[in-house]
């Protein structure tokens, strides 16, 4: 009996012990206190007593919950959004949201659902978003219809859908975003659209489906925002079938791993008997062009044609006089002159990004185009010894200019004189060759925003950045500047009117004192990454109300009269800084503690110094250096000692010399 | 008897909590005579498939591959950092996109976190000789925000 007992006992005192250890073993994340949790891939199969009943936002995607009821999230009434991604959800039963007024999302993605009870939905007062990807529905009766009224997006993709025919009494008025990617849906019928009447600039994606046909007439003076069938294999029974359709975004893009057919003058024939704004004809192919191909485009404002296997656009387009928006990225064009722009008269924005080949800038290529506000020329091979006057010839409206990450670019004295309305100028990661004394910004007074990090500029040339007016945004990272250190005379003196500036990762050891003389606007400053110093917060002193980041310098110890030259700033990052946490620096150790609501980063910014500190966050470091007052006491008591001890001896040594006289 | 059952009940009370802390095993995605490839998910959350149609020691350009896996992310923005080394040295080092917003090149751009996908298709790689030897590969798939898609750890022996 004894031992059997003992078993049990044993038996029980290990299942207690277990169960202590789920309870506080893998914890959900808060991301905001009391609001945001994630408990995600825990293995869950219950929501944890540990979350809070103020739990508005939860993600519990990759746990375990076969069955949710009622019960399974009643203590949680007050959330907003809940992801149950992935939970091996089979049933959802009868009022299982019932309290959960204010419940506005509900993510099911990816679980396995038998069936779904007539009131599992009921009970949110405004639930807006529904996710049911890839839940095995191909009856979309299945989905319950009760208090669906305020639905503003429903997403179905990855499901067997072969018919988007809504149940009769579907609510659709608030409905915006009907998602079907991934189905087995062929064709669209009127019966199936008439469903949608009431719903207003509806967003359709049938994004990989394959779209055989469209019943005439089904979208006969409808109105969508956007609608998609990315992957389609037969563009012209789509842009048939849309006939007299009015549409602000057409998506007809196809994929690298989709077969498809040339695209033809024929393919766009349907386009002229429907209104679109803007049409997206991504990786297709174009069986050359006839001067008809593009018959139908021109009541086109945008036109996409991404990696489009474009070697040129043939001259002569007539017709599109009203298209704003030309994106050619990522096609394979020698010249940019080979686009034809002057087809374009309309044109503010034009992308040739990510060219395949290295792209020739011309001459003159683009001086048609006197209403251009936005050109991106990013990542395209290009090289210019002389740029950028006669290549951005006759451009006097441009305001954004891109030419990141390309070749080396020689850049002359006023070098963007031909667009004086720049107003964001990116040149990251582009090699800029100036000529000494030279100034390639001058005469850009409307000048913003100006991105040279990683250009290999040559610092030392002061009047660099002369002529910029009204720069407020100027970043730096990644360039030199001469023994590692800002001088009280540098180029940062012409632009005055900054407010913020990047100089991280230059390889900085010090900063004059005087260097940001001037830059009395100047709201954010990035310094990171450096080899800086305490010395040289100095240079702050001048500057109030910044946003410093000294983060990942060489930062060790911080003087104590540098210190005020901190105070006054508004927020400070240390993190990442090799800091002595020894009573040499306990001035600025005290300081920190004092401002911890100033300082950012305070989880990284630890100790180097002495080792037994090293690792330790300053915030909890304590240090007791110099006398304390225990100490004075102490000493105190024992000088007091010392003396009375010594008048003490002295008295007995003279009374024991008069005794032996 | 009852001894038994106690010990069974600690054996099945604790052999969950060292679920997860074993490394994913090694996979064959191709072995074709003097190739053979090998991976590993380093990815602690889960394993996945995949495997290459043809691996001659002389790689035709646009492969087709098979991949299976569960995402633990949207995928609107995705990318490939891949890593090669051999005998410990670094040799390459590139970052490729392979869904963007304004580019989403494959079928499957946009999917999102949850949905289990299948992919049997062309990679769009270039064609090259493997010169002989042994070579490790870090190959990583991330989102936007830097959270791991996928990760396998493989490894390419050609002889």
């Amino acid at each position: 009996m004894a031992p059997r007992v003992g078993c049990f006992l044993l038996a029980v005192l290990i299942s207690a012990s277990c169960k202590v250890i789920t309870s506080s073993n893998p914890m959900c994340t808060e991301k905001e206190a009391n609001k945001t949790y994630n408990c995600e891939n825990l293995d869950l199969r219950e929501i944890p007593d540990t979350l809070p009943n103020t739990t508005e936002f939860l993600e519990f995607g990759f746990n375990f919950l076969p069955t949710i009821q009622n019960i399974t999230f009643s203590r949680l009434i007050n959330l907003i959004f809940l992801d149950l991604t992935r939970c091996q959800i089979n049933w959802v039963r009868e009022d299982t949201f019932q309290n959960h007024h204010q419940l506005n999302t509900i993510v099911l993605t990816g679980n396995p659902l038998i069936f779904m009870a007539e009131t599992s939905l009921t009970g949110p007062k405004l639930l807006k978003h529904l996710f049911l990807t890839q839940t095995g529905i191909s009856n979309l009766e299945f989905i319950p219809v009760h208090n669906l009224e305020n639905l503003e997006s429903l997403h179905l993709g990855s499901n067997h859908i072969s018919s988007i025919n809504l149940p009769e009494n579907f609510p659709t008025q608030n409905l915006k975003v009907l998602d079907f990617q991934n189905n087995a849906i062929h064709y669209i019928s009127s019966k199936d659209i008439n469903g949608l009447e009431q719903a207003t600039n509806l967003s359709l994606n049938f994004n990989g489906n394959d779209i055989k046909g469209i019943e005439p007439g089904a979208f006969n003076s409808k109105i969508f925002q956007s609608l998609k069938f990315g992957g389609s294999l037969n563009l012209s029974v789509i842009l048939k079938g849309l006939q007299n359709s009015t549409i602000q975004s057409l998506w007809l893009g196809t994929f690298e791993d989709t077969d498809d057919q040339d695209l033809t003058s024929a393919t766009f024939e349907g386009l002229c008997d429907m209104a679109v704004e803007s049409i997206n004809l991504q990786k297709h192919h174009f069986d050359g062009f006839s001067p008809s191909t593009f018959r139908c485009f021109t009541r086109l404002q945008e036109l996409d044609l991404t990696a489009a296997h474009l070697k040129g656009l043939p001259s002569g387009i007539e017709g599109m006089n009203s298209l704003k928006k030309l994106v050619l990225n990522a096609n394979s064009f020698d010249q940019l002159c080979q686009i034809n722009a002057a087809s374009f008269p309309s044109l503010t924005d034009l992308y040739v990004k990510g060219n395949m080949k290295k792209l020739d800038l011309g001459a003159r290529c683009l001086e048609k185009l006197e209403n251009l506000q936005k050109l991106d020329l990013s990542h395209s091979d290009i090289e210019a010894s002389d740029c950028c006057n006669l290549q951005l010839k006759n451009l006097p409206h441009l305001q954004y200019l891109n030419l990141s990450y390309n070749e080396p670019l020689g850049l002359e004295d006023q070098a963007f004189k031909e667009c004086p309305r720049l107003e964001l100028l990116d040149l990251a990661f582009t090699h800029l060759l100036v000529k000494a004394a030279q100034s390639p910004f001058q005469n850009l007074h409307l000048l913003r925003v100006l991105n040279l990090s990683h250009c290999l500029l040559d610092t030392s040339n002061r009047h660099l950045l002369e002529g910029l007016l009204d720069l407020r945004h100027l970043n730096v990272q990644g360039n030199h500047f001469q023994d590692g250190s800002i001088s009280k005379t540098n180029l940062l003196q012409t632009v005055s009117s900054l407010e913020i500036l990047i100089l991280s990762s230059c390889d900085l050891l010090s900063i004059d004192q005087q260097a940001f003389h001037g830059l009395g606007n100047m709201s954010h400053l990035d310094l990171s990454h450096n080899s800086l110093t305490g010395d040289s917060m100095d240079a702050f002193s001048p500057l109030k109300g910044l946003y410093l980041n000294l983060a990942a310098n060489n930062i060790r110890i911080i003087p104590p009269h540098l210190l005020p030259a901190l105070s006054q700033q508004s927020t400070i990052n240390l993190s990442h800084n090799p800091l002595d946490c020894t009573c040499s620096n306990i001035h600025f150790i005290t300081w920190y503690k004092e401002n911890l609501h100033k300082l950012e980063g305070s989880e990284e910014t630890v100790c180097a110094n002495p080792p037994p500190l090293r690792g330790v966050k300053l915030s909890d470091v304590k240090l007791s250096c110099g006398l304390t007052g225990t100490g004075i006491f102490f000493l105190v008591v024992f000088v007091f000692l010392v003396i009375i001890l010594l008048i003490f001896s002295v008295k007995f040594l003279l009374r024991w010399k008069y005794q032996h006289i | 008897m009852q001894v038994l059952m106690a010990a069974f009940l600690v054996w099945s009370l604790m052999s969950p909590q060292g679920r997860g802390t074993e490394a994913w095993p090694t996979h064959t995605a191709c072995r074709d005579g003097s190739l053979q490839v090998l991976y590993q998910s380093c990815d602690a959350l889960q394993d996945f498939g995949f495997s290459v149609d043809q691996c001659p020691k002389q790689l035709k350009p646009n492969l087709n591959i098979r991949f299976g896996i569960i995402l633990r992310e949207d995928i609107e923005e995705l990318f490939l950092d891949v890593a090669l080394f051999s005998k410990g040295l670094s040799i390459l080092n590139f970052s490729y996109p392979i869904c963007e917003a304004d580019l989403p090149k494959f079928s499957f751009c946009g999917r999102r976190k949850g949905e289990q996908i299948y992919y049997a298709g062309p990679i769009n790689n270039p064609g090259f000789e493997i010169p002989e030897g042994e070579y490790q590969v870090l190959l990583e798939l991330y989102t936007q925000d830097r959270s791991t898609v996928a990760c396998a750890n493989a490894t390419l022996l050609c002889s």
